[in-house]
C-alpha cells in the first residue's frame, strides 16, 4: 500500500518537477535557516555547561543602586578582599577561587639569550581551587603544584605550542611579563586547551599570589574599588539557601566598606547565567541575552511557518489537477483517511527531501556564519540532539503544511471529482491563500523593518558625531614601565617631526576608549565623595588639539608632569549643579581623600566618553604622566602609509623590548558595536530569506491562478484586452495582499523595534521612510515575482486557451 | 438483487422543487444487463451513481442484497461497496501516474488482499485481457480502447457482483465501442456478473437483456 503511495507520489513529483522544485527550495531553504538558529542557540546556551559543579558555582558580583545618574551600576568582579573574607564563617561556601583577567599584556621569551619572542595576551592570575571548581584539564602539573608559589605560571597546550614549538618544551621555561625583571614566570604546568564554549578563554595561567610582588599588591586590600576583571567564585553546598547567602553578601559589603559606599552591595550571581546577562559581562567579553535567544527562535518559527503556508498554498493550488485521481481511488474503494494519510505521506516525502538538501545548505553556510560570528561551531549531524530537533521539524513541517491539503483532498466527492468540476473555489477557497499570503508577507514586513532599523541604528553609530575628532587619528601604545614611560616626551617630540603628522598626545586613554578608570571624588572641599564616579582622563595639554576637544569655559590646564589643574566637561558641571559652567571655575577637586589635590581651570563640551549605549557621564582630564598608556597621533590622512611605516620604524627603535601595535580610533570605536554589527549582518540575512520564501510562495500561487484563469484570459483578450490590462487584471490582487500584511506587519514592528531602541541612550529615529522602504521594496519584488508569470499569460495565443477548454 | 423503491433526487432553484429523479421504481435480478437510456440531463448518470453508493437520493428506499443501504453507517456501506460493485467510465479514469499493472492492482490494495495473491490475480487478469505485454506501459501510452480494457479489468479485479458502466464506448470508435460490448456480453453469460449501463446508443443497449428509458427523471419505458 505504502508503496503503492509512494510511486504515485513520486510520478507526480517527478511530472511537476517546477512545482516540487519550488515547494523543496522554499522548504529547504526555511529549515536550513531553522537548523542554523538552532546551532548557533545550541552553541551559545552550552557555555560552560560541561563544568559536574556548575549547578553549585556562583560568581560574587556587586551592583549599586542609584550611581552617577541614578542608574544602577553592574559588574562581574568584586574588591580583592571579598575572596579571603568569605572564607570564613561562611559554612554554605565550600570552596572560594579568586581569578583577574589582564589583557593584552606584553609578554616575552628569551631564545638563545639574544633573540626574543615577543608576544601580546590575556594573562589569568588564578587562585588553585578555581579549578576543583571547573573542569579544566591538566596535560602536566596540577592547580595545587602550579599555581601556589609567586611567579609560577601554566600555558594551554595551543599556547605553549605558539610560544615554544611544542608544549613539552615550555616546561621549565621562562616568559618574562612587561619586560620587568621581577615579573618572570616560570612555566610549571600545561592545560589542555579549553573548549570553545567557556568563558574562560584560559591562555597564560599566572599564580593568584604573584600578585603580591605587582604593580596590585596594594588593591588586594582595597574594599572600595571594583575591578570589573577580578572575579571571586564559590562553590555553595548544595542545600544553601542563596537567598540567604546573598542577605549575608549585602551584610558583607556594609560592614567593609566606608559609610558612603552603603548603596554599594554583593550578590551570587549563578554560573548559568554568566554568559546571557550583559550587565554583568564576562570575561570573553561576549554575552548573548535570553530576549536574543527568544528573538532568534522566533525567526526560526516563522521563517519555517512561511515556508509551510507556501507548501500549503501551492498543494492546494495543485490540488485541482489531483482531484481525478481522488475520485478514482474513492470509487476503487479507498476510504477518505486512507487518502488523506496518501496524501501526508506525500508531504512527508518532500519534507525528507528538502531536510537533506537543507542540511547540505546548512552544511555549505555554516563557515560563513562561523566567520561572521566569530564563532567555531559546528554541525555534528549525528549528535543526539540535532536527531531529535530535524525529527521534530521533520514532522511539525510535515503536519503543519500536509494536514490541511490531506483533509481538502481526501474529502473530495468522487462524483464532482470524476467530472473535474474542481475549482479553486471548492478547495477551502481563495481565502484561505489570501490570507496565507498575508500572514507571508507580513512576517517578511516585519523582518525587513526589523532589518532596516537594526541597519540604520548601525550607521547612526558609525556616523554620529561623538564630540570628538577621530578620523585619521593613530593610537599607539605606551609600554607600562618607567624606562619607557620617561621616553615619552622625547617620542612625542620625535613624532612630530614627520610631515604628515599633525599633532600628537599622550594620554591614557583616547577621548571614548572600551578601558576606562572611574572614579568619585569629592568637590569644592566637601567632606562626602561625589554620588556619581567621573570618568579619568589622564592627558597632556595636546589632547584637546589632537582630539579637537571644545573649551566652553576657562582656559585649558597648562603643560605638566603631574596634576595642578583639572578640566572637566559639561556634565560634570551639571551634576554638580552649575547650569553656568564659568561658576564651577576655580573649585577644588579632591580624589582620593587628598591624594591629588587641584583647581578646575576649564570647561569643555561634552563629548561621549563610552559607547552610544550609554549616555554622556561626568569626565574629568587632567595631566599626570605615570598614567600615560597611548599616543594619539593625527595625521594626514593622504600621508597615511609613509606616517605607518614611520611610526612603527620609531617606536621599535624606542622601545625594543615590547610589542608595536597600532590602531586606527575610529576603528576602534567601530569595534564597540561589533554585536550589533554581528546581529544586524544576521538580520539582513534573515530578512532576504523571509523575502525569498514570501516571493517563491507568491510565485507558484500567480502561476496556479494565471492557469486557472486562462479561460477567463482567452476570453478577455478575444473581447479586446490588451497585455497591460491582462497583467494589471493578475497583479493588482496581490498589491493589495501586500499593503494589508503591511498594514499588520508595522505596528508590530513599531512596537518590537521601538523596545529593542530603548537599549540605546543615542538611537535612530522610527523614521517614516524605513517603512516606506519596506513596503517600496516588497512591493518591487513581488511586482517582478508575478510580472513575468503576469505577461506570459498576457501574451499567450486566446485562441489556444479556449480551444482547450 | 437491487430495488429502488420511490427514489426521487431534486435540486431546490428559487424554492421551488427541480427533480432529477422522480419516483423510481426498479427491481433488478442477479445475472441481469440491464442498459439505462435517455437524453442528455435525464438522470441515467445520477440513477446509476445511486445504484453504485456514490450517491443518495431525497427519497425513497435502496436495498441490496437485503440490505437497506441508506441506513447503513459510511463504514459499512463502504464494505458492501468495495465487496460486490465494480465501476468502469466514459474516461476510463485511470491513474495517470500508475501503470497498467498497478492501476488493475490498486482495488485489492483497499480491500488488503495479500501481496502474493494480488500478484496472482493481477496476472491472471492481465492474461485474459491480453495485456501482458503491456503491463509496465502507462495509460498515455495506450489507445483508448486499450484503457478502456484497463477500466474493466481493474472492476473486474475484485470479482465484483455488480458492474457499473457509464456510457463505456462514449469515447471509442465503432469497432472498439463492439469489441467492449461483445466482452461485456461474455462477462454477463460467463461470469454471471450483473452490468447495469448508460448509454445513449440503441445499438449498445441491445446487448443488454433489458432496457430502461429515462426522460425528465423518470422512467418512460421498461423494454423487458
Amino acid at each position: 500500500m505504502i508503496g503503492n503511495y509512494y510511486k504515485t507520489a513520486y510520478r507526480n513529483l517527478w511530472r511537476n518537477k517546477s512545482y516540487a522544485l519550488l515547494n523543496i527550495a522554499g522548504l529547504a531553504i526555511g529549515i536550513a535557516a531553522s537548523i542554523l538558529i538552532f546551532i548557533v542557540i545550541r552553541f551559545e546556551t552550552s557555555f560552560d555547561n560541561f563544568h559536574d559543579k556548575k549547578e553549585n558555582i556562583y560568581r560574587i558580583a556587586s551592583y549599586s543602586l542609584n550611581n552617577g545618574n541614578g542608574k544602577e551600576f553592574y559588574s562581574g568582579g568584586v574588591a580583592f578582599p571579598v575572596g579571603p573574607a568569605l572564607q570564613s564563617g561562611f559554612p554554605q561556601v565550600k570552596k572560594v577561587a579568586r581569578i583577574l583577567q589582564r589583557e593584552g599584556e606584553p609578554v616575552a621569551i628569551n631564545i638563545s639569550g639574544v633573540e626574543r619572542k615577543k608576544f601580546i595576551t590575556s594573562i589569568f592570575y588564578v587562585e588553585p581551587d578555581f579549578f576543583s571548581l571547573f573542569n579544566f584539564k591538566w596535560l602536566s602539573g596540577n592547580a595545587q603544584s602550579v599555581l601556589t608559589a609567586p611567579n609560577s605560571a601554566a600555558l594551554s597546550k595551543s599556547t605553549a605550542e605558539k610560544y615554544f614549538g611544542n608544549w613539552q618544551n615550555a616546561l621549565g621555561k621562562t616568559i618574562i611579563h612587561r619586560n620587568s625583571q621581577n615579573e618572570i614566570y616560570t612555566i610549571n604546568g600545561i592545560i589542555e586547551d579549553v573548549p570553545v564554549n567557556t568563558d574562560f578563554p584560559l591562555e597564560v595561567m599566572a599564580s593568584y599570589s604573584t600578585l603580591q610582588h605587582s604593580d596590585m599588591k596594594d588593591n588586594l586590600n582595597d574594599w572600595v574599588s571594583t575591578w570589573s576583571e577580578a572575579c571571586t567564585f564559590v562553590e555553595l553546598d548544595k542545600n544553601a539557601s542563596v537567598s540567604a547567602f546573598n542577605k549575608e553578601l549585602i551584610a558583607l559589603a556594609k560592614k567593609h566598606k566606608p559609610a558612603e559606599y552603603a548603596k554599594d552591595a554583593y550578590m551570587a550571581q549563578p554560573l548559568s547565567a554568566i554568559h546571557y546577562d550583559e550587565r554583568f559581562g564576562n570575561y570573553r567579553h561576549h554575552t548573548f541575552s535570553k530576549g536574543l535567544i527568544t528573538a532568534l527562535e522566533l525567526i526560526g518559527i516563522f521563517l519555517l511557518l512561511m515556508a509551510c503556508v507556501n507548501f500549503i498554498n501551492l498543494a492546494t493550488a495543485q490540488a485541482v489537477h489531483r482531484s481525478k485521481e481522488v475520485g478514482v481511488r474513492k470509487v476503487l474503494g479507498s476510504n477518505r483517511w486512507q487518502l488523506a494519510i496518501q496524501f501526508l505521506s506525500e508531504t512527508a516525502l518532500l519534507t525528507a527531501f528538502s531536510l537533506i538538501a537543507a542540511i547540505g545548505i546548512s552544511y555549505l553556510a555554516l563557515p560563513f556564519l562561523n566567520t561572521l560570528l566569530e564563532t567555531s561551531m559546528q554541525l555534528n549531524i549525528l549528535s543526539a540532539n540535532f536527531l531529535i530537533f530535524l525529527l521534530l521539524v521533520f514532522i511539525s513541517v510535515t503536519f503543519l503544511s500536509g494536514i490541511y491539503p490531506a483533509i481538502i483532498l481526501s474529502g473530495f466527492n468522487p462524483i464532482v471529482a470524476l467530472k473535474t468540476k474542481i475549482t479553486s473555489k471548492m478547495i477551502g477557497g481563495i481565502s484561505l491563500r489570501r490570507a496565507l499570503v498575508v500572514l507571508q508577507f507580513s512576517i517578511s514586513h516585519i523582518l525587513v523593518i526589523g532589518m532596516l532599523i537594526v541597519v540604520s541604528q548601525m550607521n547612526y553609530f558609525k556616523n554620529a558625531s561623538l564630540g570628538f575628532d577621530k578620523e585619521a587619528i593613530i593610537n599607539l601604545p605606551i609600554p607600562d614601565d618607567s624606562a619607557s614611560h620617561a621616553k615619552i616626551e622625547f617620542v612625542k617630540q620625535k613624532l612630530l617631526q614627520h610631515k604628515g603628522i599633525k599633532h600628537v598626545s599622550a594620554s591614557f586613554a583616547s577621548p571614548s576608549s572600551s578601558g576606562n578608570w572611574s572614579s568619585d571624588f569629592k568637590f569644592d572641599h566637601s567632606d562626602k565623595p561625589t554620588i556619581f564616579s567621573a570618568n579619568l582622563k589622564w592627558a597632556d595639554a595636546d589632547y584637546f588639539k589632537t582630539y579637537d576637544l571644545r573649551l566652553i569655559a576657562g582656559r585649558l590646564f597648562h603643560p605638566s608632569d603631574t596634576v595642578r589643574e583639572f578640566v572637566v566637561n559639561e556634565t560634570t558641571a551639571k551634576l554638580l549643579g552649575y547650569s553656568n559652567p564659568v561658576a564651577i571655575l576655580g573649585k577644588e577637586v579632591n580624589l582620593w581623600d587628598g591624594v591629588i589635590k587641584a583647581p578646575i581651570v576649564g570647561v569643555v563640551k561634552d563629548f561621549n566618553s563610552n559607547s552610544l549605549r550609554s549616555p554622556i557621564g561626568s569626565v574629568i582630564i587632567a595631566p599626570q604622566k605615570n598614567y600615560y598608556g597611548v599616543f594619539g597621533v593625527k595625521i594626514n590622512a593622504a600621508e597615511e602609509k609613509n606616517v605607518l611605516a614611520f611610526t612603527e620604524k620609531l617606536w621599535n627603535e624606542h622601545f625594543p623590548d615590547h610589542v608595536y601595535a597600532f590602531s586606527f580610533l575610529d576603528q576602534k570605536i567601530a569595534a564597540f558595536y561589533k554585536q550589533e554589527e554581528q546581529l544586524s549582518q544576521l538580520y539582513k540575512i534573515f530578512a532576504a530569506i523571509g523575502i525569498f520564501i514570501s516571493c517563491l510562495g507568491l510565485y507558484g500561487l500567480v502561476s496556479f491562478m494565471a492557469a486557472q484563469r486562462t479561460r477567463e484570459v482567452g476570453i478577455r483578450k478575444v473581447l479586446g484586452a490588451m497585455p497591460r490590462h491582462i497583467v494589471y487584471l493578475l497583479s493588482k490582487e496581490f498589491s493589495l495582499l501586500i499593503i494589508i500584511a503591511f498594514l499588520v506587519a508595522a505596528p508590530i514592528a513599531y512596537y518590537a523595534m521601538h523596545q529593542w531602541l530603548q537599549n540605546y541612550s543615542y538611537r535612530t529615529p522610527l523614521s517614516f521612510w524605513i517603512f516606506f522602504i519596506a513596503i517600496a521594496g516588497s512591493m518591487v519584488i513581488a511586482w517582478c515575482t508575478v510580472g513575468y508569470r503576469a505577461i506570459k499569460a498576457a501574451l499567450a495565443n486566446p485562441v489556444k486557451n479556449l480551444r482547450n477548454e | 438483487m437491487i430495488q429502488l423503491e420511490k427514489i426521487s433526487k431534486w435540486y431546490n432553484t428559487n424554492g421551488a422543487r427541480n427533480f432529477v429523479l422522480k419516483d423510481i421504481h426498479l427491481d433488478i435480478e442477479e445475472g441481469a444487463f440491464l442498459s439505462i437510456m435517455g437524453p442528455s440531463g435525464s438522470g441515467k448518470s445520477t440513477l446509476l451513481n445511486i445504484i453504485g453508493m456514490l450517491d443518495t437520493s431525497d427519497e425513497g428506499n435502496y436495498r441490496f442484497f437485503g440490505e437497506s443501504v441508506f441506513d447503513l453507517k459510511e463504514k459499512k456501506r463502504t464494505e458492501l461497496y468495495k465487496k460486490n460493485i465494480g465501476y468502469i467510465f466514459q474516461a476510463y479514469h485511470l491513474i495517470d501516474e500508475l501503470t497498467v499493472y498497478e492501476n488493475i492492482e490498486t482495488p485489492l490494495l483497499y480491500q488488503d488482499v495479500k501481496g502474493s495473491e494480488r500478484k496472482a490475480m493481477v496476472a491472471d487478469m492481465l492474461d485474459r485481457f491480453n495485456m501482458v505485454g503491456k503491463k509496465d506501459l502507462f495509460p498515455s501510452q495506450l489507445s483508448g480502447g486499450q484503457q478502456q480494457l484497463v477500466g474493466i479489468a481493474r472492476a473486474l479485479i475484485a470479482k465484483p457482483k455488480l458492474l457499473l458502466a457509464d456510457e463505456p464506448t462514449g469515447n471509442l470508435n465503432s469497432k472498439q465501442g463492439e469489441e467492449i460490448m461483445e466482452l461485456f456480453k461474455k462477462i454477463n453469460t460467463e461470469d454471471k456478473i450483473t452490468i447495469i449501463q448508460v448509454t445513449h446508443s440503441e445499438k449498445n443497449a441491445a446487448y443488454g437483456d433489458r432496457i430502461i428509458d429515462l426522460l425528465d427523471g423518470r422512467i418512460q419505458q421498461n423494454i423487458q
